[in-house]
Formats: structure tokens, sequence, C-alpha cells
């Protein structure tokens, strides 16, 4: 644990110092740029309250794609399992009218079975004709794409907008708002924890992080890998599909174009540097959230544009990942030569 | 006729980017690289492709400047994943994404547009018109007149073929992939080989992106390589890595790709232009039906 949080804090720092050479070469000031990227995102209520509505999709599709990845499926799905979860709260928000207490739950849970159906998809190609995920994940990813774009293109469609969108769900469907504070995070929390006892103390779970672990061995262990694997999939699709409805119904209120944006991605990114472990999702979401919350106010101060946070944050990626793998042979390093020496002496 | 004619040249400038970057793939396929990053090399060398075309006023500028590009992707992904030994899946996601955000980044901070860019400066890769074969009636529109780097595409698949499995590099690079350790201990670095492999991706997949800008369309816009990278690692795992199969792939997706535009009168745009990503699908389940068969 403290390896990985000094490994973390030190690939952040490269990353970020590689990120004020690249400022430099341009003409930009990187203490100014990265002072006005904080200020807009940690520091003050607003900001951070911003920064911690907008870390609940990078959250969700991040915590997806970690169980999914530390359990063994390559579910690489999370963007269209967003949008399809985002349609389905959008529909059930066009058509339900019920009390709030209600409906709210309703809708998150329609969000939910929407990326579950289509990552069940995927997950019965691999069942019934050994489909390898990886793949077909990807290209119902852009099947999912161009579904919800006619979707809201033609049946959805506003008739008084220009742009492809749906008219606003019911106001009763909408997450209530205490001054700042969104309650998104509050499903996001939850959602958490519930995955965190399932995958830490229940032995759901624990069959799960063995399968990911060694499949072999758990299979001569007596877990049932196919139907785990099946669970898998719907789990970390719900999850993905939570995400898209809590952009629903915290954010516009309607399914635009273009609604994913790149959360989805942005997840998978955060479970790769998470090392698919829950909690660093959690922290490395909400850094991820604070950058791109911070970019809008770095460029308004700065004439930095805020798709330099894209580019950083695949940098950091990469440092942290790459760095990982360096430091933990040169502490083993360190530590078997303090050994040595001790054996001598 | 007409309709066939034009079917079939869609299917090749379809088929043109998809079985570039799978030749690309298919080397690093041999060379036992789990390499995912081909859409990003191919975003990158369509960047680039409109970046040269446009500032040197010259396509063949445009062709080198796509090469290069895609060459700076393959060295990044070659630091991380061959000289770090960082994981190859996670690198290759990282480069994907770092790919789509320097060239949006980018097209802001040097076109300062956003979403896409086009404009008369940029100079298309010109199309080839062969003196007597364009004179045959129906062949001769299909055989003459397509993009110079659809003939080069063709080239290449003869070249990849002939290199994998009649070289010495060829065989080189399949013992990398079957056996790096038994290669190492034969004295060739199987780590050079991968990078050779990469190197060799990176300049297929230039090709491919300055066909997309330059040959396809004459613009860039963000993410416009659409998930074609995606598209072309299936292929590669579909035939195993075989560039008769993969040509072949592209093919039948380049001819989706084209029945998708001929279907628009028929239905929205939006589930025509699903039909190349159905199509993988369908043809991995006839894949997998035939591995559960040679397995039985």
């Amino acid at each position: 644990m403290q390896r990985k949080l000094i490994s973390g804090i030190i690939g952040i720092f490269i990353a970020l110092l590689i990120g004020a050479i690249i400022m430099l070469l341009q003409g930009y000031d990187p203490l100014q740029t990265y002072g006005a990227l904080f200020n807009f995102s940690l520091f003050g209520l607003f900001p951070f309250a911003t920064t911690l509505r907008n870390s609940v999709p990078l959250i969700l599709t991040g915590l997806s794609a970690s169980v999914a990845f530390a359990s063994g499926p390559i579910n690489l799905g999370q963007p269209g399992q967003l949008l399809m979860g985002a349609l389905f709260a959008t529909i059930g928000g066009l058509y339900f009218d019920l009390p709030p207490w209600l409906m709210i739950p309703v809708l998150l849970l329609l969000s939910m079975l929407g990326g579950a159906l289509w990552s069940g998809v995927a997950a019965m190609l691999r069942k019934w004709f050994n489909m390898d995920e990886f793949i077909t994940t990807l290209m119902l990813n852009m099947i999912a794409d161009f579904f919800t774009f006619w979707a809201i293109s033609y049946p959805f469609f506003d008739r008084s907008a220009y742009s492809p969108m749906t008219p606003q769900i019911n106001t009763k469907g909408w997450l209530p708002i205490w001054g700042e504070f969104n309650s998104n995070v509050i499903v996001m929390i939850l959602a958490f924890a519930v995955i965190y006892f399932v995958f830490n103390r229940l032995t759901a779970g624990y069959e799960w992080r063995i399968t990911g672990h060694n499949s072999l061995f758990a299979r001569l262990g007596g877990v049932k890998i196919d139907k785990n694997y099946v669970t898998v999939m719907l789990v970390t699709g719900a999850l993905a599909g939570l995400a898209g409805g809590l952009v629903v119904m915290a954010g516009p209120h309607r399914f635009l174009k273009g609604l994913g944006a790149n959360y989805a991605w942005d997840g998978v990114m955060i479970a790769v540097v998470a090392n698919n472990g829950l909690i660093g999702t959690l922290l490395y979401g909400l850094f991820f959230s604070a950058l791109q919350t911070g970019s809008l106010g770095m460029e308004l101060i700065t004439a930095v544009p805020k798709e330099f946070i894209m580019v950083l944050q695949a940098v950091i990626v990469l440092v942290i990942v790459a760095g990982r793998g360096y430091l933990d042979i040169f502490l083993d390093k360190t530590v078997a030569k303090r050994k040595a020496r001790e054996r001598t002496t | 006729m007409n309709i066939i004619t034009g079917l079939i040249n869609g299917m090749i400038s379809g088929a043109t980017p998809i079985l570039l970057a799978a030749l690309g793939g298919t080397f690093t396929f041999y060379a036992g690289i789990f390499n995912i990053a081909m859409e990003g090399m191919m975003l990158a060398g369509a960047f680039f492709a409109v970046l040269g075309s446009y500032y040197f006023d010259s396509w063949l500028m445009g062709i080198v400047c796509a090469i290069l590009g895609s060459l700076l992707m393959a060295v990044i992904f070659i630091f991380f994943a061959v000289t770090l030994k960082t994981d190859e899946f996670v690198t290759g996601i990282a480069l994907n994404l770092f790919a789509l955000g320097a060239t949006t980044y980018m097209l802001r901070q040097i076109f300062n547009v956003k979403g896409a860019f086009s404009n008369p400066g940029i100079v298309p890769i010109p199309r080839i018109h062969i003196p007597l074969l364009n004179q045959i009636p129906v062949i001769g529109e299909i055989l003459s007149g397509q993009n110079l780097i659809v003939y080069i595409t063709l080239l290449v698949v003869f070249i990849s073929a002939f290199v994998i499995f009649k070289t010495r590099f060829g065989l080189r690079l399949r013992a990398a992939g079957y056996n790096a350790p038994s290669l190492d201990s034969s004295g060739v670095s199987s780590a050079k080989i991968h990078i050779w492999s990469l190197i060799i991706c990176g300049v297929l997949c230039g090709l491919a992106g300055a066909f997309l800008s330059l040959g396809y369309v004459t613009l860039f816009s963000e993410n416009m390589s659409a998930g074609r990278g995606w598209i072309s690692l299936a292929a590669v795992i579909l035939v195993n890595g075989n560039p008769w199969g993969i040509a072949l792939i592209s093919l039948l997706f380049g001819f989706t790709d084209g029945l998708g535009l001929l279907l628009q009168q028929y239905m929205p745009s939006q589930f025509t232009s699903m039909v190349p990503y159905v199509a993988t699908l369908i043809a991995l389940y006839f894949y997998s039906i035939q591995a559960r068969k040679r397995k039985v």
C-alpha cells in the first residue's frame, strides 16, 4: 500500500514535470497554469463540489474496468455500456411519472439494466460461441454509439431542438442538488461501498479475485468459472450503465449528442493506473476529475487550451505504470543490497 | 453497371486503411507483441499528413510527415513496452488516448479550429491513371484511377508476405513471437526484432493515416480513425496474421463499408454506419466456430 502511494506520487510529480516542460517549450508559464488548474478544481467550495460531481462517471466506469480486469474478463465495453445506460434512463425518464422517491431509484435501476444488457450481449457471445470479449465489446461500443445516435435523432428526438437530442426527462427524475453539492456523489459512494464489500468481503468477490489471479487454480478449487464470468460482465456493465444514467440525471437531464464524452475511456485509464485496485480507482478518479474540471479555468486564465489535459493524462498513465515496475525493481534491489551487506559484516 | 463499379471502388477505398494498418499489426503479431496502438498510430499519421501537406504544399511531404508522426508513436511504444517493459496492453491504451488528446490539442494550437480542419490548401494524394488499362470498359474503371496509396498497399501485401515467410528477418520475426528466449540464446536479440516490427507497424499505420486524411477525404477531424485500428486488430486475429487472409478480410470489411453507403437510401445512416462493426462480429463468429471444430 505504501509503495503504491509512493510510486503514485512520484509518478504524478514526474508527469507534471514533463507537462511543465511541454508548456515551457510552447512559451507558457507552467506555475501559473498549474496554479489556475488546481485553483479551479480543488481550492474552494464550488470548485471542489464541481470536481466531485464530475468525478462520478470517471470513478464508476473506472470501477467497472477495475473489477472486470481484476476478475479476468477484459471488458473494454464501458463506452457502449455507459451510452446504453444513459439511453435507458432517459427513456424511463420520458415516459414514467412517479413520485421522486420512487422515480430516481427506478431510473437508476433502468440505467444499470441498460449497461448490463449491453455487456450481457458480449458475455453471451463469449459463453455460446467462445468469441473474445476483448474485440466484441469494442465493436459493441461502436454499435451502441450509432444506435444511441439514431435513437436521439429519430424516435426520441426533441422536435423543438436543432441538433439531435431528446426532450428533458420528467423533473421528478432529476437528482436533487443541495447548494453546490450534487447528490450523484451519494449514489456513486453507495455503489462503491457495495462493490468494495462484495469484492473484498463476500465469497463471490473472493472467487472473482482468485479467478483473475489464476483461473486454473480457481477452477481446480471448484470455482464455477463460466458462471462467474457472466456475473462479472453483468456487474461491470451495470456499473458503466449507472455512470451513464447519472450523467443524464445529474447534468443536462436529457440525452444529447456526445453525452458519453471520453468518460469511459478515461475510466479504463484510471483502472489501469490504479492497477485495478478499488481504492486506487477512487483516488485516481478524483485526481483525473480535478484535472478535467480545472482545465476550463486553466483555459480561462492562461492561454493553454483545455485539450492539453488529455495529453497530460496519457503522460501520467504511462509514467506511473512504467515507473511502478521500475520502482519495484529498484526497491527490491536496495533491500537485497542491504541484506547482503548485513550478511558480510 | 455503375452501381457495381461504384461498390467495388467503395470497397477498395474502405479496405485500404484497414489493410495497411492490419499489415502493420501482423508484423507485431508475428513478433509476439500485443499491439493495440494501431488506432493511435493511424490517427497521428492522419493528422501529420494534413499538417505536412498543408505547410509544404505537397502530398509527398504529407505522406512523409504522416510516417514520421506515426513513427513517433511507435518510438514511444518501443520506449515504454520494449525498453521499460511496461505492460503492452496498458501502453497501447495510453498511447491511443495520447494520440487522441495530442491531435485534438494540436488541431487547436496549430490550426486554431475545433472538431475538423479542412482547407483548399491541403493537397490530396493524386489518383493514378494507368494509360492503356483505363481504356478497358468496366475493369478499367477499377484497375486504373485509384489513389496512389491503393497501389502501394497492393505492393505492401506482396512484400509483407514475402518478408514474413521467405526471408531471414521473417524467420527471426516469427521466432521472436514463437519462443523469444530460444531466439535470444541463439544470438539474435528478440528485443531488436520487436523494435523493428514496431517500426514497420508505425510506417504502415502512417500510410494508412495519410490515406484517411489525404485520400479518402481531404481534411482532418477529431478521432477520424473511428475504430478502424480496432477493426484491423480484429482482422489480424481472425486470420492468425496471414497477409493474404488479412487482404481478403479487409476487402470484406471494405465491401460492407461500401454497402453501408449504398444502403443509405433505404435506412437511416446510423444503421448503415454500423455495418462494418456488425460484419466484424459475424466474422468473429465464424472464426470461433471454426476454431472450435479444429479443437474437437
